[in-house]
């Protein structure tokens, strides 16, 4: 039971930078503030920009591509440089796909938190931040429609695993930056954000299906 | 009370031996309270219950023993509760309301929590420095398989994507760079559906999210005081988590549930049958004789039996069987026919006759009678089972110790005018002169036909049941309630498993790993979802090693994954050697004893049940078994593989049952045989006369449970054998020359049907099906005896002079 915590903070950080398009929460006055800066769109699509610094290697390891995140389906992330792979996180399973096969699947009948970070995720995009909230302490700043949050995790073991998330930005989250307790650091730009129906193409949509 | 005694007795030397007997048995029996009362207050002795020591040692198994011990300890101080609701969040804060309130009584219920941080860190401290020792099957098949570039492909997406390749991230990129590590640790993590979540455990299912609770025992589970306590406890608790939120869903599980129901059922019974059973005695003796004296002095005699049948057989045995005292203690209930024998002898007996002179007339029939009933026990004490064995000589010791009481101290307790006969006793005794006798002649073998027919047609119907299921009657909502826990969490079923066993500890884990790999047809065929073992967490050391080479073959080499890597990320060969020494570094071989030690291997302790006698032995625990009636295809793993025996508890207690009743059976048989040899060297050819009522009424009996389908079990066999000691007791009574008529023999007998009726026969109304069964033989067996006997009385009174 307790090392599917350390798996379950894990993935929780990766679905708090995914979920972090939107989040904030109304702890404070500015991070009210904030939630009411932020756009809610039913769909979302854009480009990002991730650098990676890994502990143990001198260059930064830089990877761009294609997200997604469509509120009641899921979130989809399509590293297409240097390695194309991509990662659906949906109700019932996390797939990551590499050329055209499946290199890792969570099936949420397997891994019951699966549908946990599903549930949190969907109740984060529905505006519903008190899950959020549970989970971290925010800390917010916000001037001219340009905010700034920080996160850190209530719990110390989850504060460990995942170490602290800072988040940048106006209508939308323009930057993620994730430091670990291991070192290694991950910086993710988001940039071309569109909305509406036409914001997913085909065959992301069909992703979701 | 022996003053009245002295101004009867005169000046002969007879009577002064006797009063002499009578204080040295007081001392006797002053010695047997003072050890029953050491034994039980000081020593505080408690009887064996575990139901398999019952089995004769030679297939009594230490290892075996001790696994099961190791799976009941590890449930029975437990209590699982699951709260449930549709929103997490409710469910968490019902689970709250539970908690403070079982919180309020911590002496009786502990809740099990530990520090999740500090627990998260230990836990994963056990496995770092093994890192590269561990594998998942799926794991090993993909290094085999693919090569260097796919894996090295696999990894640099890792560390440009959010995931691992092999699953989530664990820990810094350095120190698992292919995901191995991580996968693994999802592998483990998936043999349980509860999940941490918001510093609770967490299951879902069916829409509901449930919080798992756990909690301690403290007080024994089947100390009753403590059940009163924590019944009405967890009771409350529901009430309060309902309370706090109306849709909650509380299911709780735990020995103690069912413990306390069949405390609870068996209390009230014992109240109910209890008192009936007393209250119909006492009547009786009133009604016989007038006075409670009676009943006060068969209480005294057999109570005496029952404390130097425990001292004696402890002494002995040095243990004693919980089923021991039970059977025991009813078999020393034919104890009380020595006392009412002499009882109504005494009432039957001429005012003039001195208690000490009819004690002597009547010698002889009361050693006749302990004389069977001890050669009709011995039977038992032949057998190979130390059950019986301890049974037979309980109930034998119990009988000698009553019958000596009777002997030495009746005489002095009871003179001629301590008792008067009632007018309905007179009445009752009287009938037995019009009583039908059964005569060899026309009617009389018609009869005899008739009734061989009946039993022939009921004895070839009768079947049998020993299966232990049928002998408990657990509360259908407590299983209920079990089952759904058990499928929520996904348990192991806990009486059917696999004991593995071999010279060393990493045989029994490489005999482990074949165990497995040949269950791999019964988890793909969905019978049973998986195992639960200790080579999950700690495979042999030659699987680790293999795992090892596998892993540094594949990845670390210098033209391997990692060299590819390194290439692709613009490394050098420093680097690339910097980084294969960091992970050969996590080559620590993981041990068995090392991993039970620890926070990790603490939920997974009661599998490994490490060195006993010269051997190791684990257990190989099956979890999600779907379908009970195909444990055949589980047990049929177990012979392929050396040093591995398929358990099954509930099977292996019905066995014990099924012998116990073959072998009462046949002590039956053979108790009926030599009692009937004994009574010959009496009664010469009469003796039939004094064994036809018992013998006619058990087959009348059985063959009436083969007519209406009701199966023969160990307990019904037990009754018989009771049978055969009252009625042959009858059958002596009526064969005696009684003082006066032979009608006073005739009460005895009514005084002992009725109060057996009264005292077994009422076990009939209880709910136990042990019970039951034991009580509708003695009910019906009892009342055709009684009702029997007389028949095979015999016109003419029995003559001495013909001995």
């Amino acid at each position: 039971m307790i090392l599917s915590f350390r798996i379950f903070h894990t993935i929780l950080g990766a679905l708090a930078v995914t979920a972090a398009f939107c989040a904030t929460a109304d702890a404070a006055a500015p991070v009210a503030q904030i939630q009411a800066a932020l756009a809610k769109p039913a769909i979302m699509c854009g480009r990002f920009d991730q650098t990676k610094q890994l502990t143990g290697i001198k260059k930064p390891l830089l990877s761009n591509g294609r997200f997604c995140v469509a509120a009641g389906k899921g979130v989809l992330w399509q590293t297409l440089q240097p390695f194309p792979n991509t990662l659906r996180i949906t109700r019932n399973a996390i797939v990551q796909m590499q050329n055209g096969r499946v290199a890792m699947r969570l099936d949420a009948q397997q891994e019951p938190v699966v549908k946990m970070i599903n549930n949190v995720l969907f109740s984060l995009l529905a505006g519903d931040l008190s899950q959020l909230d549970k989970l971290f302490e925010l800390d917010g700043t916000i001037k001219n429609g340009n905010w700034h949050v920080a996160l850190k995790a209530r719990e110390p073991g989850l504060a460990k695993a995942i170490g602290d998330i800072q988040l940048d930005g106006g209508a939308y989250v323009n930057k993620v930056t994730m430091q670990e307790a291991s070192g290694d650091h991950t910086d993710i730009v988001f940039s071309g954000i569109q909305t509406g129906d036409k914001a997913m193409t085909p065959e992301e949509g069909a992703m979701f299906d | 009370m022996t003053e009245r005694a002295d101004s009867d007795a005169g000046s002969s030397t007879a009577p002064r031996a006797m009063r002499g007997l009578a204080l040295a048995w007081l001392l006797v029996v002053a010695l047997l309270l003072g050890h029953n009362a050491y034994l039980w207050l000081v020593q505080r002795v408690s009887p064996d219950t575990d139901i398999l020591a019952l089995l004769p040692s030679s297939r009594h198994d230490d290892a075996m023993q001790q696994a099961f011990a190791h799976m009941v300890d590890s449930a029975q101080q437990k209590v699982v509760v699951l709260v449930g609701e549709r929103d997490w969040g409710k469910a968490v804060q019902a689970a709250s309301a539970y908690e403070a309130l079982i919180g309020k009584q911590p002496s009786l219920l502990q809740a099990m929590t530990g520090d999740a941080a500090q627990l998260q860190g230990a836990w994963l401290s056990t496995f770092d420095q093994s890192r590269l020792m561990l594998l998942t099957q799926e794991q090993r098949d993909k290094l085999r398989n693919d090569s260097p570039q796919q894996w090295s492909q696999l990894a640099l997406s890792a560390m440009y994507g959010m995931f691992g390749s092999g699953g989530p991230k664990l820990g810094a990129w350095q120190d698992d760079p292919f995901g191995l590590f991580g996968g693994w640790v999802q592998a483990r993590a998936q043999e349980t559906p509860v999940r941490p979540r918001d510093g609770r455990l967490f299951v879902e299912s069916g829409g509901r999210s449930y919080v798992l609770l756990l909690m301690n025992l403290q007080p024994s589970a089947f100390s009753i005081s403590a059940q009163e306590q924590v019944i009405p406890l967890l009771d409350q608790a529901t009430q309060a988590a309902k309370q706090s939120v109306p849709d909650a869903e509380v299911l709780t599980a735990g020995v103690i549930l069912h413990a306390a129901a069949g405390s609870r059922q068996a209390g009230s019974e014992m109240a109910t049958i209890g008192a009936g059973s007393l209250i119909g005695i006492v009547l009786l003796m009133w009604l016989t004789f007038r006075s409670l004296k009676p009943i006060a002095l068969i209480a005294l005699s057999i109570a005496i039996g029952c404390l130097g049948a425990l001292s004696v057989s402890w002494l002995l045995f040095g243990r004693l069987h919980l089923l021991t005292l039970v059977f025991g203690a009813s078999l020393v209930g034919i104890a009380q026919d020595y006392a009412i024998y002499f009882l109504c002898a005494r009432l039957g007996a001429n005012r003039h006759m001195d208690s000490r002179q009819l004690l002597h007339r009547l010698l002889p029939g009361l050693g006749l009678m302990l004389l069977a009933a001890v050669i009709g026990y011995l039977g038992m004490a032949l057998t190979p089972f130390p059950g019986l064995r301890q049974m037979a000589v309980f109930s034998v010791l119990g009988l000698l110790f009553a019958w000596l009481t009777v002997i030495l101290w009746f005489p002095a307790l009871i003179h001629a005018d301590s008792l008067r006969s009632t007018a309905l006793a007179d009445r009752y005794s009287r009938g037995i002169v019009k009583w039908p006798q059964f005569r060899f002649n026309r009617i009389g073998f018609v009869l005899l036909a008739a009734f061989t027919v009946f039993v022939v047609a009921g004895l070839t119907r009768l079947k049998v049941s020993d299966d232990i299921r049928a002998l408990q009657k657990t509360p259908q909502h407590l299983l209920d309630d079990q089952i759904k826990l058990g499928k929520l969490l996904d348990t192991p079923t806990p009486a059917q498993f696999y004991l593995v066993r071999g010279e060393s500890a990493e045989i029994v884990l490489q005999r482990e790993e074949q165990l497995k790999r040949q269950l791999q047809t019964a988890i793909d065929k969905k019978l049973i979802s998986g195992v639960q073992a200790v080579s999950n967490w700690v495979p042999s050391q030659q699987q680790q090693h293999a795992d090892h080479d596998l892993i540094v073959d594949k990845l670390l080499a210098p033209q391997g994954a990692l060299a590819a890597i390194a290439t692709a990320i613009d490394e050098n060969g420093q680097w690339q050697q910097d980084l294969r020494q960091r992970l050969l570094a996590q080559s620590k071989p993981l041990l068995p004893d090392a991993f039970v030690a620890s926070p990790a291997g603490q939920p997974w302790r009661h599998l490994w049940l490490g060195k006993t006698g010269d051997r190791y032995a684990s257990i190989v625990a099956v979890r999600g078994l779907s379908d009970y009636r195909q444990l055949q295809v589980l047990a049929d793993v177990a012979p392929k593989i050396d040093g591995v025996q398929w358990v099954d508890k509930v099977a292996d207690i019905s066995s014990v049952l099924s012998y116990y009743r073959q072998y009462m059976t046949w002590a039956l048989l053979a108790a009926y045989a030599t009692i009937f040899v004994l009574l010959s060297l009496r009664y010469r050819r009469a003796a039939w006369r004094a064994i036809a009522p018992p013998l006619l009424a058990t087959l009348a009996t059985l063959a009436l449970f083969g007519a209406t389908g009701q199966p023969l079990q160990l307990f019904h066999v037990l009754a018989c054998l009771l049978l055969l000691g009252l009625g042959v007791d009858y059958g002596i009574f009526l064969q005696e020359p009684a003082e006066r008529h032979r009608r006073f023999a005739w009460l005895t007998v009514g005084l002992s049907a009725i109060s057996a009726l009264l005292s077994f026969g009422l076990l009939a109304l209880s709910s136990s099906p042990p019970l039951h069964a034991f009580g509708l033989t003695m009910l019906i067996g009892m009342a055709l005896v009684w009702l029997a006997s007389p028949c095979f009385a015999g016109l003419q009174p029995y003559s001495h002079d013909a001995s």
